[in-house]
């Protein structure tokens, strides 16, 4: 039994509630060798969707939550105020320490989801190979930027007057290549676990992924930082 | 054999150029995220002005770069799902995404500042009505920098070649940062 897709069978795909299915789908992914990752996308972002939104019901709850969290590190990091204050290249450590980890949070993030759009993830992700190349392009990525804002904030720190010490610029470095070995981690299992299960739900991992990964970071970067810094100095 | 020594090339050339991307743009991205700082430092008489703004600063940095990535990543998926192949298509797509930056910028701009206000009011006892209307200000000022930044910026890498995604994410934090603090510095000047 032969059916044709008419211009209703269209408009009745496009009134459908994103997390139904249609036979549709299947019929056009068949006739039209369109990917599902495509229709997918264009059922979310198509012509007859209304884009503004579509995104805004779905990201800002997210956002809001993501927000809020940024906004107990800022509170946390009062608490820590004084010894960033004693030990100065912590405290120009930790804006660029938190820009990092967030930047590899939108990396990672992004990276992932376009790998799920494109259908590249197989069901066992670890055995992937662009997942791994993923993982270990973000690592190496980490010690060598580690390796670089220590250095420089204990420099930045001796040019403001803060006295020069061969132990305590190790040190320097060693808390900053720790802390972003365990925060990249964190942010990558985030990425993939989150991801794979948000793209399950037939939503778009990019509206949850990256706020998510960077305000988790966030805060888990105050924790880390000031654990670390105790421990340390 | 041979196969496998090909593939082996190619994840080798994959990691290279990928590795390539994300430090050329973490390395300036640092670097900005040190300026951000710098700028902030000239600052320091004009922040103590409205109360309560060290706690919406963290939040308002973390909104720039949320909106402004995952804006950047949803263009890109669109481009290499070829959702975005005629002019119609990408402005109709483009746009929306410009409209939702803008709006949930605003919204949650408002929600930042009240949750300021509140938070200075009952933990330091602080009143400072005017860090809501300074987080309004600063997130228009911001809107209006930062999203045709980032929707240029992304399109121009596609056609370049590039993965956006390698570049974007550390691109938006370094401009959101920026930006954001000038913004904050600017709506400061306004309200007080």
């Amino acid at each position: 039994m032969s059916h044709t897709i008419t211009k209703r069978d269209i408009k009745a795909l496009a009134k459908l509630k994103r997390h139904k299915h249609h036979h549709l789908v299947h019929k056009i992914h068949k006739k039209h060798r369109i990917s599902y990752k495509t229709l997918f996308y264009m059922k979310e972002y198509g012509p007859k969707s209304h884009v503004a939104t579509v995104i805004i019901k779905e990201s800002i709850k997210i956002l809001i939550l993501a927000s809020v969290i940024s906004s107990a590190g800022g509170f946390q990091m009062k608490n820590i105020e004084s010894t960033l204050i004693q030990f100065l290249p912590l405290l120009i450590l930790l804006p660029a320490l938190n820009d990092m980890i967030g930047d590899f949070g939108t990396v990672a993030s992004s990276k992932f989801t376009t790998l799920l759009f494109l259908g590249k993830v197989k069901k066992s992700w670890w055995g992937t190979p662009e997942v791994r190349e993923i993982i270990k392009t973000m690592l190496a990525v980490a010690a060598i930027s580690a390796v670089y804002i220590g250095a420089l904030a204990y420099v930045i720190a001796v040019g403001k007057g803060f006295a020069f010490s061969t132990v305590m610029l190790a040190k320097t470095v060693m808390l900053s290549l720790l802390a972003t070995a365990t925060l990249t981690g964190i942010v990558l299992i985030i990425s993939i676990v989150c991801g794979i299960w948000v793209y399950k739900r037939k939503e778009d991992p990019n509206n949850f992924l990256i706020p998510i990964t960077t305000s988790l970071a966030d805060v888990c970067s105050m924790f880390v930082l000031a654990y670390l810094a105790m421990l340390l100095f | 054999m041979d196969s496998f020594y090909t593939d082996q090339t190619q994840v080798i050339a994959m990691f290279t150029k990928s590795f390539n991307e994300v430090m050329a743009s973490e390395f300036i991205s640092l670097t900005g995220g040190v300026l951000a700082g710098f700028l902030l430092s000239f600052a320091t008489d004009k922040l103590y002005l409205i109360p309560g703004l060290f706690i919406l600063f963290p939040g308002f940095m973390e909104m720039r770069g949320n909106i402004s990535g995952s804006m950047s990543a949803r263009i890109t998926s669109g481009l290499y799902v070829g959702a975005m192949k005629s002019r119609k298509q990408r402005r109709h797509i483009i746009d929306g995404n410009a409209g939702a930056a803008i709006g949930l910028g605003v919204a949650l701009s408002v929600m930042l500042g009240v949750l300021a206000y509140v938070v200075s009011h009952f933990f330091f006892g602080v009143d400072s009505f005017a860090i809501i209307p300074v987080a309004i200000i600063a997130a228009l000022l911001a809107n209006v920098i930062e999203i045709p930044m980032t929707i240029a910026a992304t399109l121009w890498l596609f056609k370049k070649g590039h993965d956006p995604n390698n570049i974007m994410g550390p691109y938006v934090t370094t401009v959101g940062d920026i930006v954001s603090v000038l913004a904050l510095l600017i709506a400061i000047w306004v309200v007080v």
